[in-house]
């Protein structure tokens, strides 16, 4: 069945620093959009947010227009700013690089409830706690 | 300069922290792109499901071997947490991504007298072609959809020399700007999307016919209030490409109001399958069916009053 919708592709890149060159560039490239235009705005509505790791959530349309939307921090850099570490683990595995209390887990999944495909609250904070297994970041408690 | 594009298609909750392994190696970022699109049968709105591509580009350079063996290393112990497929390399030659996009979009000739023509173009126009001149971005209506193209055919074929003409989801303000340019009277074009208001308003001050059209924030609701003078509760030409349900929504608040006695309803961004709904909610708001147009599987419905 035809759509609008072509196809929704979610950027996790840095605030007020969108250009043409990769991941933006070839991750739209196939899509055919304006992809300045999506830069000059990514950039304009996250100037005010230096460093931070600003997700867009980019729909694009089957006649080559688009819009998009900004989401809340990856979980992963939320788990990192809440263990206190710089990265996860290369090893996750094995090595453990962190700790968090199930109250942050849940403090996270609350910020990320409406962009987690959770049905409630305890979906998403299994959702959180994957990501932080993922990474080497034991939950405690 | 290459790149080297590294792809795993991973389910939503491993998304994030493949994301945050590749981060470590590509610092410019990552991108995610949904395998699957659904649209809710209730709404028309459309939202990603299922598996996701998660994506990251590696410069090409003498570091590469060894940031690539890392990188797999890394995904391998990931993989001992949480079954992973293996992940695909493709190389990615550097391309004037800014200025590639553009190859996508040509001068378009709808109808008997216009002619959609991107921004950065300047075709030689035969005489009596009117130009809509638009460069792509964020707000609907390039020219290429289907539902676009109906709505510009309908309202060449239906619009009268000076007439006015209520165009309700402007997007790019691509329609009311046709109007315009085919010597309408003056036209009134509303979206509730701000983004798009500005677009639109863009649009119609490059293509010259700002002092025709008027672009403002609203939709019916303040139509009906006479916040936008008491003429446009009767227009002669209304056009309404937005999808069906939003469509049979605002014909049971009160669209059919806002067309002058005698006057045309244009309804688009309704599939093929929607069809007849939209043609039972029209027929109760007590308009007449004049003609259904097609292009692939879009239709547009033109409704007398």
């Amino acid at each position: 069945m035809a759509k609008k919708v072509k196809g929704v592709t979610k950027l996790q890149i840095e605030a007020g620093k969108a250009n043409p060159a990769p991941p933006i560039g070839p991750a739209l490239a196939g899509y055919g959009i304006n992809i300045m235009a999506f830069c000059k705005e990514y950039n304009a509505r996250t100037a005010n947010r230096p460093g931070e790791v600003i997700p867009a959530e980019i729909t694009i349309f089957t006649d080559g227009s688009f819009t998009f939307v900004l989401k809340t921090s990856p979980t992963a850099v939320l788990l990192r700013k809440a263990a206190k570490i710089d990265k996860g683990s290369p090893q996750p595995n094995r090595n453990k690089v962190g700790r968090v209390t199930r109250q942050q887990v849940r403090e996270i999944a609350e910020i990320k409830m409406k962009d987690l495909n959770a049905i409630d609250l305890e979906g998403a904070m299994k959702q959180v706690e994957g990501t932080a297994r993922n990474m080497g970041i034991v939950v405690e408690g | 300069m290459q790149w080297l594009e590294i792809t795993l298609t991973v389910d939503g909750e491993a998304a994030e922290a493949v994301a945050d392994v590749l981060t470590r190696f590509a610092p410019q970022g990552v991108a995610m792109e949904a395998t699957r699109l659904e649209t809710s049968l209730d709404s028309d709105e459309t939202r990603a499901v299922g598996d996701v591509l998660v994506r990251a580009y590696l410069p090409v350079d003498a570091a590469l071997d060894v940031r690539r063996a890392e990188l797999e290393q890394a995904l391998w112990h990931m993989g001992q947490l949480l079954p992973l497929p293996a992940p695909t390399f493709r190389p990615v030659a550097d391309t004037d991504w800014a200025q590639a996009w553009k190859s996508n979009f040509r001068p378009l000739r709808l109808g008997r007298r216009l002619m959609i023509v991107p921004a950065w173009l300047e075709p030689a126009l035969e005489p009596g072609v009117a130009a809509i001149r638009l460069d792509p971005g964020m707000a609907f209506g390039t020219g290429t959809h289907p539902t676009t193209q109906l709505c510009l055919l309908a309202i060449e074929r239906h619009l009268a020399p000076g007439a006015p003409m209520l165009d309700l989801g402007t997007g790019s303000g691509i329609l009311a700007i046709a109007a315009a340019r085919l010597g309408s009277g003056p036209v009134l074009a509303l979206d509730v999307d701000p983004e798009a208001v500005r677009v639109a308003g863009e649009n119609v001050i490059a293509n010259g016919v700002a002092g025709q059209v008027r672009v403002v924030a609203g939709s019916l609701a303040e139509v009906l209030a006479g916040q936008y003078g008491p003429e446009w509760r009767g227009a002669p030409l209304v056009v309404a490409n937005i999808l069906a349900r939003m469509i049979i929504t605002l014909l049971e608040v009160g669209l059919a109001q806002i067309v002058a006695p005698g006057g045309l309803l244009v309804v688009s961004g309704i599939l093929d399958t929607q069809a007849f709904e939209v043609t039972a909610a029209l027929k109760i708001a007590g308009l007449t069916i004049v003609a259904q147009e097609q292009i692939d599987d879009w239709v547009a419905l033109i409704a007398r009053k």
